[in-house]
């Protein structure tokens, strides 16, 4: 059994599927990406059944916990609070970061005299701004919101200055031959050029929103999915500690998955064209 | 170009300009009354990090953050490599757990850490555990794109001159996947920084991110700027050497792609 023969083998079953779509082919796909996480789930669920230990509570309880706190809309309108300030955060820093980067990515001499600065605010540990900003503007939803965007802000602006560096020469010359007006040459040409990099920069950011909105409110806040962790920690209701942070994980899961899927759509153009 | 004198002074001349330029912005903010009256001055900053050089909670504090940090780094990048290698060289490996991966990927460790500190308390080692389980993502990842992304003729070559296993994975698999796992761990020593700090900031670990808090909670607001600013020049300078290290490191790789 070499490498090779299975990379044949793999070629001819996947022809064979697009031929006779065989719906039993799809139901293993599903069951090989997943058998490990139902595996690993139910080991939890057995092992910490008859769990004594205060701090490890069954995950059953952590379940029921979750559920109930979903239902009667303590974690909902935690939720709803703290995806807010991500929301707002997230889209101040695209704003501020492609706008930035757009203009640091084309002006040469701009780009080489600030970037010493750029790299050092990147650096900064977010997470440590939190007791800052908060300590400064109060424990209200716009210092969070603040947070959120200063974190985010760096990796989409490095990386709407890489989309933007990383234009092609030739389209460039074109756009100058031709006389693009600066206004269309930005918007049509450089814009979508750069936008598979800018994508990648969101995504970058997209985690360090989320972490940065979960310890804003874990630090100074009395609402948010951070808050209730903390509290719930605070106050040793520990499966209720256990089902926020589980919650929190899923959320960023799921958000990171929901982008993928966006991101697929609106730069379907750029996946067809067959770039690396 | 950049390797001419005078155009590499004039860069850092600009450079400098800016920095001062920020600086005297802040300075007329802060005069001016437009920004809240706890803010340091520009003077106050400078005294403030020299207070900080000077003092044994600063170094004390420093080495506590670094230490904790490099051992999870460490711990991250050989766990990330191991499970990577094998993940990315067995195809069934790979499909059990790409979910699970993708989904510890997105996780904000941050998040659980109040159950970490349940379980371990806020010491050290709570620490580590949290800062490697943020940072290992990059490694594992990484490693394992690099292993899959042989390239076929060479693959084909290798079946066909029958290689042994062991010397296919320490002559092939590995020079190829290099690159790539470089870059990972690369990017989890600035996570490890980045979360290492945050760390401190929420628990009572001690260490930089820990004085921060202090400081701020203290109104020694000139000092909580100057532990800041280290925090960020440490995060900085790590990722400046590391890059330089790759590149060093990785010349052929450079060469082969041009």
């Amino acid at each position: 059994m070499t490498s090779g023969t299975v990379s044949s083998q793999r070629v001819v079953s996947r022809s064979s599927t697009k031929r006779r779509r065989p719906y039993a082919l799809w139901a293993r796909k599903i069951w090989v990406s997943s058998w490990l996480i139902v595996v690993l789930f139910a080991l939890w669920w057995v092992l910490s059944a008859g769990s004594t230990n205060f701090f490890i509570p069954p995950l059953q309880t952590i379940l029921e916990v979750l559920a109930r706190d979903l239902t009667n809309g303590v974690i909902l309108s935690g939720a709803v609070y703290s995806l807010t300030n991500l929301f707002v955060g997230l889209m101040v820093a695209a704003i501020l970061g492609i706008g930035l980067g757009l203009l640091l990515g084309e002006v040469r001499w701009l780009r080489g005299t600030v970037d010493p600065i750029l790299h050092f605010f990147r650096s900064i540990p977010q997470a440590a701004l939190v007791p800052m900003i908060i300590g400064v503007f109060g424990i209200g939803q716009s210092p969070k919101m603040g947070t959120i965007a200063f974190a985010c802000l760096w990796p989409i602006l490095l990386n709407t200055i890489d989309g933007v560096l990383g234009v092609d020469p030739t389209v460039r010359k074109f756009s100058r031959v031709y006389r693009i007006p600066k206004n269309m040459h930005f918007r049509r040409v450089v814009l979508p050029a750069a936008m598979p990099q800018i994508s990648a920069g969101i995504g970058v950011a997209l985690p360090i929103g989320i972490t940065v909105m979960v310890v804003s409110e874990m630090f100074a806040s009395v609402e948010g999915l951070g808050y209730y962790i903390l509290n719930s920690s605070a106050t040793f209701n520990v499966p209720e500690t256990w089902a926020g942070a589980l919650l929190v994980g899923v959320i960023g899961y799921i958000i990171s998955l929901f982008y993928g899927v966006i991101e697929k759509r609106t730069l379907a153009w750029y996946y067809a064209s067959g770039a690396p | 170009m950049n390797s001419l004198p005078a155009s590499r002074f004039w860069l850092w001349g600009r450079r400098i300009a800016a920095v001062v330029i920020l600086l005297l912005l802040w300075q007329i903010a802060i005069m001016s009354d437009s920004l809240p009256s706890m803010l340091p001055s520009v003077a106050q900053m400078l005294s403030g990090i020299g207070e900080a050089l000077g003092s044994k909670v600063f170094w004390s504090s420093l080495g506590g953050t670094l230490q904790a940090a490099l051992i999870a780094w460490l711990l991250a990048s050989i766990v990330g490599v191991l499970a990577g290698l094998l993940i990315g060289s067995t195809p069934f490996a790979y499909r059990s757990t790409h979910i699970l991966i993708d989904f510890g990927r997105a996780f904000p460790v941050l998040a659980l850490m109040p159950v970490v500190i349940m379980l371990l308390g806020a010491n050290t080692t709570m620490q580590v555990v949290v800062v490697g389980l943020s940072c290992v993502w990059p490694v594992l990842v990484q490693t394992i794109h690099g292993v899959k992304r042989q390239e076929a003729a060479v693959m084909d070559t290798v079946a066909i001159y029958q290689i042994p296993k062991l010397l296919k994975f320490r002559r092939v698999l590995l020079p190829a996947a290099f690159p790539f796992i470089a870059t990972g761990i690369r990017i989890s020593a600035s996570i490890a920084i980045l979360v290492a700090v945050g760390v401190e900031v929420i628990s009572q670990a001690p260490g930089i991110g820990r004085q921060i808090t202090l400081m701020q909670q203290a109104q020694r607001w000139d000092l909580a700027f100057a532990y800041l600013f280290f925090a960020g020049l440490i995060g900085w300078l790590i990722a400046v050497v590391l890059q330089r290290m790759e590149t060093r490191l990785l010349i052929w790789k450079r060469q082969h792609n041009d």
